[in-house]
């Protein structure tokens, strides 16, 4: 077994090195603004590293931490407190705050990030409550030694907690989601949006800016600028963004004050609006975050009831056809076995092949409905479209006495990915169907008819059935409200859903009979003057 | 698998809304020799409808307007004898166990597996022939009896209660020997031989 207080592999060690080496950099960044020539700094963002690895590897980051902690002391500060308190002060700091990493190891799980609310509050209860105590228990060690004056205690253990729970708080989040693989693919993913880009840029541009006296009057009293650029991110992209914004923030902060010349800045006054600022980010993010989640298993839920849906209809459609193919195929057994040549057993084969081309259209319904998910927008004629779908409820409509007519403007293109308005439409009809099917047969009507209107076109499927009712309009689009026996009722929330994705919108209109509309929007306008013109189907 | 009756005065009906079923299903029985009624949906057959018709009904459950359960319950309330085999697409257990409440004669998936078919059709043929050749002899039987006398009619019924000719001589106030002559006669008339007959006969004519 290897030693859990180790690095396990030479990978490990390499990564330990590398860790050792950023944390002592990054500490000679950060030691600014030093309170005795200690390392009691308004911001030390070098235990948000070793906290993340501390999630990822547990406990064998402690001796690198350890290595580095005395490196830097070492580096960076020359050894204020003399070698042997040095160690001491290290192997401290090791303690508190691997005791905080071990909770926060346990606490979220390694594949697990701050997805939720509950999950944020855990993890700041944590940094706050950890690296407070092991803050106190720091400057209390350099008290005792007497390297802080006995009066300031409580001034430099509130610095050095401060500091950091400052940098823990606005670069955690980022390191973190580098860390972990599948918000690291989102954050891949969020890069390449030109939004990104630009919130990140806002913010840079807003401290430099405010910084430099630019925006306003006076130096640092406009940073409630930087809500700007830390609420688009979060509104956005969620956690992921914020994380980004937070970061450049509080690189953007510490580049103006180290190397921009803004002296006579509150530098911890600053760190602490920074890291209020990144919190109000972090919460909204937080939300969106949630919120997208609940969608996105909302959508995936209505898939797979679809798919339910889908299939329950299909074990009927599909046995149709097999049940007219497995008869026909018997009734050419006992033809043969009789000997029998006649024209009949030609005519029933190519029944047989008639059926066996409706089964397979029924699969590649299916395997269109499927993949539904990616549109493939193609040019379409809208009259061909809404005759097509027509045209398979002929057979129906004439079997049952439904007047069934369309007027579509012929020429019309529509950007739209046939198979799914092709859906959209078969769903309207079909309800349109068994709507008048409950009236009587005499006066039963069902109407398609496309209008080009400003640069949309408006679809309306009518009929002669009873209707909806005005608080039913709105319920009907619900998953489960349907009013019918069978089926889920999800055809009219996917048919919405497919009409939205496109651009448009669907929806019922109250009135004494069934009439659903829909707009798509058109790629040119050439058409808005374009009359309908009637054709009668059948 | 063939028939092995003679079914030409007995009729498959049958009820399934899609064309090509119809049309399969009605060539495969016709080849088998069947004498087939085709209907799209259940309306049609009600509307068609005498209660003169013999043969059985081939169901589909699900179809559009009123399903095959409901045309089973409504064909049932019209007092419509012709046994009913359900098809369905999908062998949901509820569906047959709503179709055997209503009496069904059997339960058939689709794709429909033509052994199983013939031999449904054929088991509900047999129920209908028994059902046929009882209410035929009851109809012979109910025709006969108008001939009995009055006395010749009394005398039965006591002989189909169980009584010994000595006890029927007492009750009815004759000799034993007239009671034979009378049960001779009766016998002759409806054309029984033996008493069991007789019994069989007289309950088929007025079961009570």
């Amino acid at each position: 077994m290897p030693s859990p207080l180790l690095p396990a592999r030479p990978v490990e060690w390499l990564l330990a090195v590398a860790f050792i080496a950023l944390y002592v950099v990054l500490d000679w960044a950060s030691f600014m603004d030093p309170l005795f020539a200690l390392n009691i700094t308004p911001w030390n963002p070098d235990p948000a590293i070793g906290l993340v690895l501390w999630l990822r590897f547990g406990r064998r980051i402690a001796l690198p931490w350890f290595l580095a902690l005395v490196l830097s002391e070492i580096v960076v500060r020359q050894m204020p407190a003399g070698p042997v308190l040095t160690v001491v002060l290290a192997a401290q700091l090791t303690a508190g705050y691997g005791l905080t990493g071990e909770v926060l190891h346990r606490v979220f799980s390694k594949s697990t990030l701050v997805n939720s609310r509950e999950r944020l509050f855990n993890w700041l209860t944590i940094v706050f409550a950890g690296l407070a105590v092991n803050g106190a228990a720091y400057v209390a060690l350099l008290w005792l030694a007497g390297l802080v004056p006995p009066g300031a205690f409580v001034t430099a253990s509130v610095r050095y907690i401060i500091g950091d729970i400052v940098g823990v708080v606005m670069s955690m989040p980022l390191l973190w989601m580098l860390v972990v693989a599948s918000s690291r693919a989102r954050l891949a993913a969020i890069v390449r949006s030109w939004e990104t880009a630009a919130y990140v840029l806002l913010a840079a541009c807003l401290v430099w800016g405010v910084f430099q006296g630019h925006i306003g009057t006076e130096q640092y009293k406009h940073l409630y600028f930087l809500f700007m650029p830390i609420v688009w991110a979060a509104a956005r992209h969620g956690l992921a963004g914020t994380g980004l914004v937070a970061f450049t923030l509080q690189a953007s902060i510490i580049t103006v004050v180290r190397w921009g010349g803004a002296d006579g800045i509150p530098f911890a006054e600053l760190q602490l609006l920074g890291a209020a600022l990144s919190l109000v980010g972090f919460f909204i993010g937080v939300i969106v975050d949630e919120q997208r989640q609940a969608t996105e298993g909302l959508k995936q839920s209505l898939r797979l009831a679809a798919a339910g849906e889908m299939a329950a209809a299909l074990a009927h459609e599909l046995n149709q056809p097999m049940a007219a193919l497995s008869a026909y195929g018997k009734a050419c057994e006992h033809l043969i076995a009789r000997g029998d040549n006649s024209p009949l057993l030609a005519d029933t084969i190519g029944k047989m092949v008639r059926e066996a081309n409706r089964a397979s259209q029924v699969v590649r319904r299916v395997r269109e409905f499927f993949r539904t998910g990616a549109m493939h927008l193609e040019p379409g004629n809208a009259h061909d479209i809404i005759a097509s779908v027509c045209a398979q409820f002929g057979d129906k409509c004439r079997a049952e006495a439904i007047a069934l007519t369309m007027a579509a403007p012929p020429g019309l293109v529509l950007r739209v990915d046939r198979l799914q308005i092709e859906l959209v439409l078969r769903n309207l009809l079909a309800n349109a169907v068994d709507a008048v099917l409950e009236t009587a047969p005499a006066g039963r009507r069902i109407h398609v008819g496309a209008v080009a209107r400003k640069g949309q076109l408006e679809v309306v499927v009518q009929d002669s059935g009873k209707g909806v009712s005005r608080a039913m309009a709105g319920r009907l689009f619900q998953p489960f409200a349907s009013g019918k026996s069978s089926g889920l009722g999800l055809g009219l929330v996917l048919s919405r859903q497919i009409v939205e994705a496109h651009g448009g919108s669907l929806w019922a209109e109250a009135c004494g009979q069934g009439l659903f509309k829909f707009l798509l929007p058109m790629p040119g306008a050439e058409h808005d003057e374009m009359e309908a013109a009637c054709v009668k189907h059948e | 698998m063939s028939k092995t009756h003679d079914n030409t005065e007995l009729t498959v009906f049958l009820v399934d809304d899609d064309a090509a079923v119809r049309d399969a299903l009605g060539l495969l029985l016709g080849i088998q020799g069947y004498r087939i009624a085709l209907f799209a949906n259940a309306e049609d057959f009600l509307k068609a409808w005498r209660p003169s018709w013999l043969g059985c009904l081939l169901i589909d459950i699900r179809m559009p307007g009123m399903d095959g359960l409901a045309l089973q319950q409504r064909l049932k309330q019209d007092g419509c004898a012709l046994p009913v085999i359900i098809i369905t697409g999908h062998g949901d257990v509820d569906l047959a166990r709503q179709a055997f409440r209503a009496d069904a004669h059997d339960f058939l998936e689709k794709p429909l597996d033509e052994d199983k078919l013939v031999n449904a059709i054929e088991e509900a043929f047999v129920d209908v022939r028994e059902l046929a050749t009882a209410s035929a002899r009851r109809a012979s039987a109910q025709a006969r009896f108008p001939s009995l006398t009055p006395r010749e009619r009394e005398v039965m019924e006591l002989v189909v209660a169980g009584r010994h000719n000595r006890d029927i001589a007492v009750l009815l106030d004759i000799s034993a020997r007239t009671v034979e002559v009378h049960k001779a006669r009766l016998m002759d008339k409806l054309g029984v031989d033996n008493i069991a007959d007789l019994v069989r006969m007289r309950l088929l004519a007025d079961p009570e």
